[in-house]
Order: C-alpha cells, then sequence, then structure tokens
C-alpha cells in the first residue's frame, strides 16, 4: 500500500482507510487464501461478549430496497475461544484486529476491555453500544450521552489500546453521544451502527424475521450516514470512522469529505469479500491522479464554498 | 476458493418457468455435487446480496438452474449471454458420494433437481445405477428430466398426475425402500418434501442425506444468518455446516 492511502486515527495510523465492518466478515480467517486479509486497512472482528451467544430464532435476514436487514443476536464464540483460538491464527495472518466488544452491562464492557488489554495483535478495541439486536442490552448505552460517556469512561480506565467507540443512528442526539464519548476519552468514534426497521411477510401476515425487527444496513443508509457524520465532525475533534452502505470509491470520498478519516465497509462484503482491498487500490489511484493524499481531503466538505 | 467474473455462454430453457445459465470464466470452479456458489449480476445496488445456486455442471464452465421466485431469480432469469455473473465458491459441505455399496435413491422436487442431477451423473461415471424420483406440481416443474432417464431410472411423480404417478414422491420411495433396504437416500427440494423424506427414510433406518435451501448473505459462515435449529438443540447454517446434512441432524424421526 502506498503512503498516500495512510490513515491517521490518534495513536492508531492505518495502511489503508478500508476496514471490513463488524458481523459482516466473521473473524477474517475464513476468508484468508481467498483475500489477502493482511492488506486489509483493518477487520472489526464478529462482536465479541464474555460468553459464547447462540444468537436469536430466525429467519434473521430480510433483504430490502438497496439493503437488508439482519437481527443476527451477535451469535459469536465468546473472548475465550477468540483469545485462545482464533487470535493466534490472526497473528499469523498479519491481521490488523480490531476486537469489537459487546455487553449489557458497564461491568461486562470492563470485563472484555481488561481481558483484551495485553492480548497481543489487537490493534485497537471497539464497543458497540449501538447493538438493536439484542433484547435487554447494548443499545441503550448508545442513545444517551450520559450512560455512552459512563460505558466508555469506565473501559477507558481499564485498557490502554486505543479505543473506539460506535454510535447508533438511534441516538435522539447523536452529537450529544459523541461529544460525550469523546469527553470520555474515547479515541476514535465509529459511526453509524445499523438502524432497526421491519418487513412484513403479507402472506404469512406477520414480520418476516423472527425477532420481528432487525437491523437496515446497505447502500438505502448512505445519506442518512453521510448526515450524520457530517454534523458529528462539527463538534468533536477526535477522528471518527464512517460507514453506512459503502459500496463504491464514490461513496467512501462522500465520507471522507464529510469528515471521515477512514470507513467501514460492511454489507458489500457479502457481494465482494474482497471489495475494500479493490476500493484501496481505486483510491490510490484517484489520489495519485490528482496528487494528493488521503489526509488531504478529510473534511474537505465543511469549508465554506 | 475463487471469485469468478464470468459470462453468460447460454441460456436453456429446460422448462417453461426455468433458465439453465452456463457461464464460463478463466478457471473452472471444482464444485462438488451439493456444493454452492454465490451468484449476483452487475445489476447496481439492488438487490444488493448474491444468491446461492447448486452447480448442476462443473467443468470449463458452470451451470444453475434458476426458477424466478423474487426479484434476484428474476433478474437473473432475465440475464442473456455474454452478460456478465460473479460467481464465488465453491463453498458448503455437499454431498457424501461414498455409499458403502448401498443402491443410491435420488429424491428431487422443483430446482432442487440441480445438485441431484450433478449427483447422478458422478455415480453415472463411477458405473453407479442410480433410481431418480422427480416430483413437480405439474409436468412444467420437471425440468431436465430427459437428461435424468438417460443416466438412471426415473421415477417421475406429478401432483395433477400429467406425467408419471399421481402423488408426491414419498409414494415411490417408500415402496422402494421397502423392497431394498441396502439404499442410501439422497434429497434436495422443497421443505416439506425434505420432512417427508426424511420421515420416511428415517422410519426405516435407511441413511438420507438432504440438501437445505435458505436464504443468504455471506454464504461462508461469517454472517450467521442461514441459522436452522438442529435436532441436537443448536442452530446449525446452511451455508457452512450444509447445505448437506444428515437426515436426523435436522428432522427428529416421525414417532
Amino acid at each position: 500500500m502506498s503512503a498516500r492511502l495512510q490513515a491517521p486515527l490518534g495513536a492508531l495510523t492505518l495502511d489503508n482507510p478500508y476496514i471490513n465492518a463488524s458481523g459482516t466478515y466473521g473473524y477474517a480467517v475464513e476468508y484468508a487464501g481467498f483475500v489477502d486479509v493482511a492488506r486489509l486497512g483493518g477487520v472489526s472482528v464478529k462482536g465479541i461478549s464474555l460468553e459464547p451467544r447462540p444468537g436469536n430464532m430466525p429467519p434473521r435476514t430480510a433483504e430490502t430496497a438497496a439493503g437488508m436487514l439482519n437481527s443476527i443476536g451477535l451469535a459469536n464464540i465468546g473472548i475465550e475461544a477468540f483469545v485462545r483460538d482464533t487470535m493466534p491464527r490472526l497473528r499469523e495472518l498479519g491481521v490488523t484486529v480490531i476486537a469489537n466488544t459487546f455487553a449489557t452491562s458497564v461491568e461486562d464492557f470492563v470485563e472484555l476491555a481488561k481481558r483484551f488489554d495485553g492480548v497481543e495483535g489487537i490493534a485497537a478495541l471497539e464497543l458497540n453500544i449501538s447493538c438493536p439486536n439484542v433484547h435487554a442490552g447494548g443499545m441503550h448505552f448508545g442513545v444517551s450521552g450520559e450512560a455512552a460517556g459512563e460505558v466508555t469512561s469506565a473501559v477507558r480506565a481499564v485498557t490502554s489500546l486505543p479505543l473506539m467507540v460506535k454510535l447508533s443512528p438511534e441516538a435522539g442526539d447523536i452529537c450529544e453521544v459523541a461529544r460525550a464519548v469523546e469527553a470520555a476519552g474515547a479515541d476514535v468514534i465509529t459511526m453509524i451502527n445499523t438502524i432497526r426497521g421491519m418487513v412484513i411477510d403479507v402472506d404469512r401476515r406477520r414480520p418476516m424475521l423472527g425477532q420481528k425487527m432487525g437491523g437496515m444496513s446497505g447502500p438505502a443508509l448512505k445519506p442518512l450516514a453521510v448526515r450524520m457524520l457530517y454534523e458529528v465532525y462539527q463538534q468533536v475533534s477526535i477522528p471518527i470512522i464512517g460507514m453506512g452502505g459503502i459500496g463504491s470509491l464514490r461513496d467512501s470520498l462522500e465520507f471522507f469529505m464529510a469528515g471521515a478519516s477512514a470507513v467501514q465497509v460492511g454489507t458489500a462484503n457479502y457481494a465482494e469479500p474482497g471489495i475494500s482491498l479493490r476500493l484501496a487500490d481505486e483510491l490510490d489511484a484517484w489520489l495519485a491522479e490528482r496528487d494528493l493524499v488521503l489526509t488531504d481531503i478529510i473534511g474537505v466538505a465543511q469549508d465554506p464554498a | 476458493m475463487k471469485s469468478l467474473r464470468t459470462r453468460i455462454t447460454e441460456v436453456l430453457t429446460p422448462a417453461p418457468n426455468y433458465k439453465l445459465l452456463r457461464f464460463a470464466g478463466d478457471e473452472p470452479i471444482p464444485a462438488r455435487p451439493g456444493e454452492f456458489v454465490m451468484v449476483r449480476g452487475e445489476w447496481g445496488v439492488h438487490p444488493v446480496l448474491p444468491r446461492a445456486f447448486s452447480l448442476v455442471e462443473c467443468g470449463e464452465f458452470g451451470s444453475i438452474l434458476v426458477k424466478p421466485i423474487g426479484e434476484g431469480t428474476t433478474l437473473l432469469a432475465d440475464m442473456q449471454v455474454g452478460d456478465v455473473l460473479t460467481v464465488f465458491g465453491p463453498l458448503g459441505k455437499g454431498y457424501d458420494l461414498d455409499n458403502a455399496g448401498r443402491r443410491p435413491i435420488l429424491v428431487a422436487g422443483g430446482v432442487g433437481v440441480a445438485p441431484l442431477l450433478y449427483l447422478a451423473r458422478e455415480f453415472h461415471a463411477a458405473g453407479t445405477r442410480c433410481v431418480f424420483i422427480y416430483g413437480g406440481r405439474t409436468e412444467d416443474d420437471l425440468p431436465l428430466a430427459d437428461e435424468i432417464a438417460e443416466i438412471a431410472d426415473l421415477v417421475v411423480t406429478t401432483e395433477n398426475g400429467a406425467r408419471g404417478e399421481k402423488g408426491r414422491v414419498t409414494a415411490p420411495l417408500a415402496r422402494l425402500l421397502d423392497e431394498d433396504s441396502n439404499t442410501i437416500v439422497y434429497s434436495c427440494g422443497p421443505d416439506g418434501m425434505l420432512h417427508a423424506v426424511s420421515d420416511v427414510s428415517q422410519a426405516v433406518g435407511i441413511p438420507c442425506q438432504l440438501a437445505l435451501e435458505a436464504p443468504m448473505a455471506c454464504g461462508m459462515g461469517t454472517c450467521k444468518g442461514c441459522a436452522v435449529m438442529g435436532t441436537d438443540g443448536t442452530y446449525k447454517y446452511v451455508c457452512y455446516d450444509g447445505p448437506v446434512f444428515e437426515a436426523a441432524e435436522i428432522f427428529e424421526a416421525a414417532s
């Protein structure tokens, strides 16, 4: 990767700004031998909880106009198996690992952070305070500045890893939540997670998904995500990782120009598991043609005309 | 596993509402019977997900059998020679071809014929004669029946009786299993049919492998979308625990 693609995120600098989003790329090891996973800007692994979780009642996915709903319910192997079985393979592969963690209490978020601190090969910790798919948990941290600040500062106190906090578009005022997590010591903001939607199966006269609601992702979400990022950028000084419907170079340029220092690619991985590498190459060519580096374009759409 | 940009080389209409798309890329995708590929055309951002298909043929070209059901399959069914198809795979766990000397009985319904025709061809090439029970609602729901007749003992059922035996696949299946217990069942089709095939096979203790169908996002075990509850009380993922399962892993034996 050329130097012009470097994406500085505080203490952490990524070789390129395309990260694969949590929940859409497993633990990355599944793609080894098929995609050069070491070249990815990073992989935010499937949300990890203290205990393994079996996931929600199916059906768990439904397609929507230029997007999809999912209600997976954070099916995952748990931190013990992840650190013991998956991390050695990720280290061997040279993947830039972002440990996405999920819990339903501050205490459990703190416990996860403690157990990840000192694990070799973790580039950053990402707090999922915005999962819409788990009963009694998760998203309530992400919809109020006070709760988001509380969990962030508690985790900050026990981790030396760069700390990313992933925000929910369901917050009444996402800027308030962003300011709160910055004040509480977050190094980076990731935004946005999915927003809850529903599809009705008209033949069965019931919601399509087993859990009725699911998080919406995909291209349909992009304008909402860009708008929120544009607003949050004006209110915080820590770097922001943008996401929501990115599937092309131009999509990602919108996020960079709105103020994202890096981006995450999610739903588009399903159609093309190597898309992030393709986008990195396309961005490299786009920047080279204009004699620019990535940091030259971050937030440029914020400038007065 | 490979991701290939392929072009459609041939579009056949093996029955009124079915298309067989043949495609070729720079190299073949070496899928075994029952393994599948994720397929998407260049149609922009909607529908966003690829579609999972078992291969009917695999070699210098591959092929899939498409029945237009929703938006994605309708777009695929309308594709023309020369159109680009992105294909990645092979994925999942296919049929176990080790029949241990048992006579294979293949049971297909609708588009479920796709992996079983491939399987029948593999058995044929290995010198093993299969029985192939093929059910449709009407005579128009039996694509590729003529190809099957060339290489296996074909038994057709239709619900309206227009072709073959009137009724469902389970009637001839039960008779065959009653006549010969040194058999093994391989099946693919709608859920209701698979459940019935499982009941008939498990009732007489005949080994039975079923290929399940499920909407998928990733196709490779990472999104956890295609969960089905197994008889052991844990979720199985169609894309990587399957799509082929032992019947008893998915369906309790009928009491």
